[in-house]
């Protein structure tokens, strides 16, 4: 395991390897935020209010260009509300008017009232620009691990518990 | 005394295999996941049937990491032959390397 | 491959590409399965305006009119094996009155979902948010099945709306050329979100009908008769 620190020559590569899995990473996350024009082109979904359609742990792919068509109702959306950093998935149920002063309602599939409570204070609705992508893609369960880390810290332990058990236990 | 205890354990857990063995090894880790991919997909499709899709898949792959992970014996059947360490035969003077090159 | 830990780092690896490999297959495999859904009739059967506070959180009143309707459809071959839900729902949709917006008025658009209601699949029945018996009497419709494309057959009469419409303006009364349109959203178990079309896609057919004729609201109700 640590023999590499021994030929700085193997730690150096082992650096830049890392370093280049890093940064595909980040590239790739960066050229679909630029493809689709969303800040988060990938979501995971936190709550239970669009069940059953998704589950908590639901990976989301978004888009938020509007190619052929104006964000209409039916739609659902990702929205950020003012000064609330956690984005909201719910689908469009009501809109007045058109182009992007358009007015918009959303409402949550298992919510039994519409949003306006949860926009911010003297906010009755949204428009376009609050919205940062509608869902068109749909893959289950895969973000299910980081709300299972966030929620439960003692799995981070015991992940490196048995990280720690896989080092004692090789050989080098 | 502890020393050997882990060195125990560490065989266990590391279950190395021979050469052959990790040859065989990959090939049916391989295939196996990729027919028990196939199979799920056509019987799910055929049958309409998305749960049992995603159960045949998930059977099929336990049952496949229990054949390719274990070091079970059927792995170990072509154990690399080490010269014997001092005692083998010397090296023929016709192998010494510093000399001119390999003659006959 | 030589230790368990690296075997099983690499089954794992070659198992999430085979997972990766049959989930896009399964995606796929939804375009080779035809549409062909149909709306029968979509008519109003009543038609009011009220003036009062439609909703609980309402801080003043307002004009909103109540809206029931008669539906038949049929959307049975929506359901495939990769289809987790349906989600169905009825728009009345009317042109921007000019005074409100300054945008002519055939440029339409105000829309308001008036009903909505979600149709699961057999694979998914664990999951919708009904109560316990009625879940029991649910999964027992479909015993069996693993797809249960009947109940994509709509037969709905006289249906009192989910929710009522209004406009910012707070005013709803008397809007002319006012049509329901019916709309679906295919929500798959894996893959891309479908919606109803105006154009045939491959096997996809466009929805067929799913517009009402155009009506007129009425003038306000007398308070008298409304329920708020």
């Amino acid at each position: 395991m640590f023999s590499s620190l021994q030929n700085p020559r193997q730690a150096a590569a082992q650096l830049m390897n890392f370093g280049l899995i890093l940064s595909t990473a980040f590239m790739m996350w960066k050229g679909l935020s630029v493809i689709t024009d969303s800040p988060s082109p990938i979501v995971v979904v936190l709550s239970g209010s669009m069940e059953p359609a998704f589950q908590r742990g639901d990976l989301l792919v978004l888009w938020n260009r509007n190619l052929y068509s104006e964000t209409n109702v039916g739609e659902i959306v990702v929205y950020n509300v003012k000064d609330k950093d956690i984005p909201i998935v719910h689908r469009v149920v009501r809109k007045f008017g058109i182009g992007p002063d358009a007015k918009l309602l959303t409402k949550g599939d298992n919510n039994l009232s519409d949003d306006t409570e949860l926009y911010a204070r003297g906010q009755d609705y949204l428009v376009r620009k609050d919205i940062i992508g509608s869902v068109v893609g749909f893959i289950p369960f895969v973000g299910y691990v980081t709300i299972m880390l966030s929620e439960h810290p003692w799995l981070k332990t015991a992940m490196l518990g048995i990280m720690g058990l896989v080092v004692v236990l090789q050989r080098e | 005394m502890a020393e050997q205890i882990l060195d125990q354990i560490r065989d266990v857990a590391e279950g190395q295999i021979d050469f052959e063995g990790q040859k065989l090894a990959e090939l049916i880790a391989n295939v196996a996941l990729s027919v028990v991919g196939a199979i799920a997909f056509l019987v799910g499709y055929l049958l309409q049937d998305i749960k049992l899709a995603v159960l045949i898949g998930l059977g099929g792959t336990a049952l496949t990491f229990l054949v390719a992970i274990p070091a079970w014996p059927f792995y170990n059947r072509n154990p690399v032959k080490w010269l014997p360490v001092g005692g083998g035969p010397q090296p023929l003077p016709n192998l010494v390397v510093n000399e001119k090159s390999v003659q006959r | 491959m030589y230790s368990s830990i690296v075997r099983a780092q690499n089954s794992f690896g070659f198992f999430t590409t085979v997972v990766f490999v049959v989930a896009s297959l399964i995606a796929v495999s939804d375009l080779l399965t035809p549409r062909a859904p149909a709306v029968g009739t979509l008519k109003t059967t009543n038609v009011q305006v009220v003036r009062g506070r439609p909703h609980y959180y309402s801080s003043k009143k307002e004009e909103y009119a109540v809206i029931k309707f008669s539906l038949d459809a049929d959307l049975s071959s929506l359901f495939t094996w990769n289809t987790k839900q349906v989600f169905v729902y009825v728009t009345a949709e009317w042109p921007a009155t000019p005074a409100v917006t300054g945008t002519p008025s055939n440029t339409t658009l105000n829309q308001a979902v008036i009903w909505d209601t979600i149709i699961t699949a057999p694979s998914a029945d664990h999951l919708a948010n009904i109560g316990p018996a009625a879940l029991k009497k649910l999964q027992k419709s479909a015993a069996g099945k693993s797809i249960d494309p009947s109940r994509g057959k709509l037969s709905i009469k006289n249906q009192r709306p989910k929710y009522q419409i209004t406009h910012p303006s707070g005013k709803i009364a008397e809007t002319d050329n006012v049509v329901l349109k019916l709309h679906y959203n295919v929500q798959p178990w894996v893959g891309l979100l479908t919606w109803n079309q105006d154009v045939d896609i491959g096997l996809w057919k466009q929805l067929k009908g799913g517009l009402s004729k155009k009506f007129s609201l009425p003038a306000i109700k007398k308070k008298a008769d409304a329920k708020v």
